[in-house]
């Protein structure tokens, strides 16, 4: 599992054009973040043109990975050692997360124009900037000090962004949600403490090396998996994510919903593949939560009257499908090649969804914005004169619900193989119970969408763009199942 | 000499456990954030003791002077007299929630106290001649039980800040005061002072837009379920 992490010693050294564009991946979004706000941008072909750099930046980086396979960089800073390495995986998942929140981006000058969000509007943009910079450096971290700092400037950027609407509402969830995700950071550096109390190291591919299974192992990885698992809103600890969804921006819920919560998936799998490589019952654990997730997310987005909520509910769902691979990357006694089929299906997966979510998130912005009903039945009529909201939203629906062609398809069928293969069949049970709930809470969308008897009164004109935007990050998720084989031919190199 | 260590130790232990206890109990609010300027005074003792100059520094920058401004202003002391100020904590617990609380924090203390006894072997031989660790474990399960019991956020506010001071108590008794493990806390302090100015600037607004019942809104128990 170790080296899929890319958690091993790299023959090459990175070259001069592969260092600028690592600076420039991590810490432009920042700085561009503070000059926005400075001089908030009107329109937005500014934001276009100022992503363009981080986008070539990526695209670099990609190339260079392609080549090589691995690229790993060390610091030493006051007695303190830094490490940061880039695979396949991680370029992938960087490139990811580039795309979205250049969307993202793209999307807000429109939204804070017609929303007339007042002066804090103009503090989305450093606080955005924070989160795409520290999302990066958690996709390429290989020490927990950074690791740690990486996660909590990520977690302060996303509490911040979602109270920006400023409503009672959103202030109370917000808070609920600072004081929870402190905590669980907490629970993180109490792990963190144990392990370097133990093995007197921070550095992953050191650990990987030293670790072994015991009391301290099992108990540092407990705690460093409830904090994350409280921080990606994993089954039982999910019922803060719908309360601060509600009240949020369009780009905020969508950037947080695709790639913050994902963020903490990772740092939980790698993690947990160093702690507790080969055990039975801590992978089993998460994966009967992910059951629970699966049906309960289900149930919960099936039965809800507000827009937001289905999507955000949705997301509780998606994130059990992630779950219940856990045994098969994690658990012991697994063909070599289930488990490559499980590790393959999980990742796409994970970016199909994070394209999906973040389309479908702007598509019901774009509806409850021209509509000025947050209700599903607000949404009566809305196929008539919203086409293109409700097309995106349907194109979206199609990856989460893994019909083909999308990625959610392609993710589903490597992720069935590994199953029957290893005959997991309660995994294979719930992969389709999830699949037909969301299907029936999907269709109730368009149930109401479709019903032609509402008068309709008034629609709010969107920006220009803005739907295309949607349209295109849910055209993403649903070609990466066709072209499927670039990203996962491209992890394949990465070790064997 | 050795011995004169040990007493000076055991003496500034018993201090933190007295003012994070005083701290998250007390329900005279001014008075419970005195007490947290205090239990961070002697963080910054022990940190001296501990031979961490740096880190005593930050801490005394940090969590004395900075976090100790971030509460005052979320209590509404700097604040104009309309705007109102947050005195008592009069919200009521039931019992059967009071006896669920206690419970977790038992198991956490258990727990969290079972890991140390692997890290530091000796320690199960003679458990006074690490006083600070053991005021570490304490004061965090102390905290976490009055995180999930309070409902008031300014004294869950509180509750993190003093969990937090646990955490890094017991991190620098397991790990030593290395560089990483001096950079590992820094860091913390900073996050949880960042963590602070934001609750309390939330805390002020809502105060501002619904008054001082909305702070007990806190409805569902699963949330905290952990």
């Amino acid at each position: 599992m170790i080296w899929r992490f890319g958690l091993f010693d790299s023959t090459f050294e990175p070259l001069v054009t592969t260092h600028w564009a690592l600076v420039i991946a991590l810490c432009l979004p920042l700085i561009l973040g503070l000059l926005a706000a400075l001089l908030p941008p009107k329109k937005a072909w500014p934001v276009a043109l100022a992503g363009v750099p981080v986008l070539a930046s990526g695209v670099v980086l990609l190339v260079a990975v392609a080549q090589v396979q691995l690229l790993q960089w060390q610091w030493e800073i006051l007695g303190v050692s830094i490490a940061l390495r880039l695979n396949a995986l991680s370029v992938l998942l960087l490139l990811m997360t580039q795309w979205i929140g250049f969307a993202a981006a793209l999307y807000t000058p429109g939204q804070l124009r017609l929303t007339a969000t007042g002066p804090l509007g103009r503090w989305l943009w450093p606080l955005m900037g924070v989160l795409i910079s520290a999302l990066s450096l958690i996709w390429l971290a290989t020490d927990l000090l950074t690791l740690y700092i990486a996660l909590e400037l990520m977690g302060l950027a996303a509490v911040g962004m979602l109270l920006l609407s400023g409503k009672a509402a959103a202030l109370l969830a917000g808070t609920r949600y600072l004081l929870l995700a402190l905590v669980g950071s907490l629970a993180y550096l109490l792990g963190v403490a144990l392990i370097l109390g133990h093995w007197g190291r921070l550095d992953l591919q050191g650990l990987a090396e030293v670790v072994e299974l015991g009391p301290v192992a099992w108990i540092a990885a407990a705690l460093i998996g409830a904090g994350l698992a409280l921080k990606a809103a994993l089954f039982p600890l999910h019922g803060w994510l719908s309360p601060v969804h509600g009240n949020a921006w369009t780009p905020v819920s969508a950037l947080h919903a695709a790639l913050v919560i994902k963020a903490s998936l990772f740092m939980l799998l790698q993690l947990w593949s160093i702690l507790l490589p080969d055990t039975f019952y801590a992978p089993r654990l998460i994966a009967w939560l992910g059951m629970l997730a699966i049906v309960w997310g289900g149930l919960l987005a099936w039965r809800t009257d507000s827009l937001k909520t289905l999507v955000a509910s949705s997301t509780v769902a998606q994130l059990g499908y992630l779950m219940v691979v856990f045994p098969l990357l994690l658990g012991p006694d697994i063909e070599l090649l289930a488990r490559s089929l499980a590790w393959e299906g999980f990742w796409l997966q994970l970016m199909g969804h994070a394209f999906a979510k973040a389309a479908m998130f702007m598509a019901a912005g774009n509806l409850i914005l021209a509509t000025g009903e947050s209700t599903l039945k607000g949404l009566a009529g809305s196929s008539r004169r919203l086409p293109l909201s409700l097309l995106v939203f349907g194109i979206a629906s199609i990856t989460l619900m893994g019909l083909p062609p999308s990625a959610g398809f392609t993710a589903k069928w490597l992720l069935l193989q590994a199953m029957v293969m290893s005959q997991q069949w309660w995994a294979v049970a719930a992969l389709l119970i999830g699949t037909l709930l969301s299907a029936a809470y999907i269709f109730r969308v368009f149930r109401y969408s479709f019903d032609e008897t509402a008068p309709r009164h008034h629609y709010q004109p969107l920006a220009p763009g803005m739907d295309l935007i949607a349209l295109t990050l849910a055209l993403i998720a649903l070609v990466l199942g066709l072209l499927a084989h670039f990203p996962l031919e491209l992890m394949h190199g990465g070790g064997v | 000499m050795i011995a004169s260590f040990d007493a000076i130790e055991t003496l500034l232990a018993l201090c933190l456990t007295v003012a994070a206890l005083a701290c998250l109990f007390d329900r005279h609010l001014v008075r419970a954030c005195c007490f947290f300027i205090a239990f961070a005074f002697t963080m910054t003792l022990a940190w001296w003791l501990l031979g961490a100059p740096w880190l005593a520094a930050a801490e005394l920058l940090l969590g004395v002077v900075l976090t100790g401004l971030c509460f005052f202003y979320a209590l509404g002391i700097f604040s104009p007299d309309a705007s109102p100020k947050l005195m008592r904590d009069s919200l009521h617990e039931p019992w059967s929630r009071a006896v669920a609380r206690l419970v977790l924090a038992l198991g956490w203390f258990v727990m969290v106290g079972a890991a140390i006894r692997y890290v530091i072997a000796e320690m199960v031989y003679s458990p006074t001649e690490h006083p600070l660790l053991l005021a570490g474990i304490i004061i965090i399960a102390c905290a976490l039980g009055a995180f999930a019991l309070h409902r008031h956020l300014l004294r869950r506010l509180l509750a993190f800040n003093i969990l937090g001071s646990g955490v890094f108590m017991l991190l620098a008794g397991v790990a030593g005061t290395s560089p990483a493990a001096q950079a590992l806390i820094t860091v913390g302090l900073c996050i949880a002072w960042l963590g602070s100015m934001l609750a309390a600037l939330l805390i002020r607004q809502l105060l501002h837009l619904e008054g001082v019942e909305v702070l007990g809104h806190d409805g569902e128990p699963k949330e905290q379920a952990k």
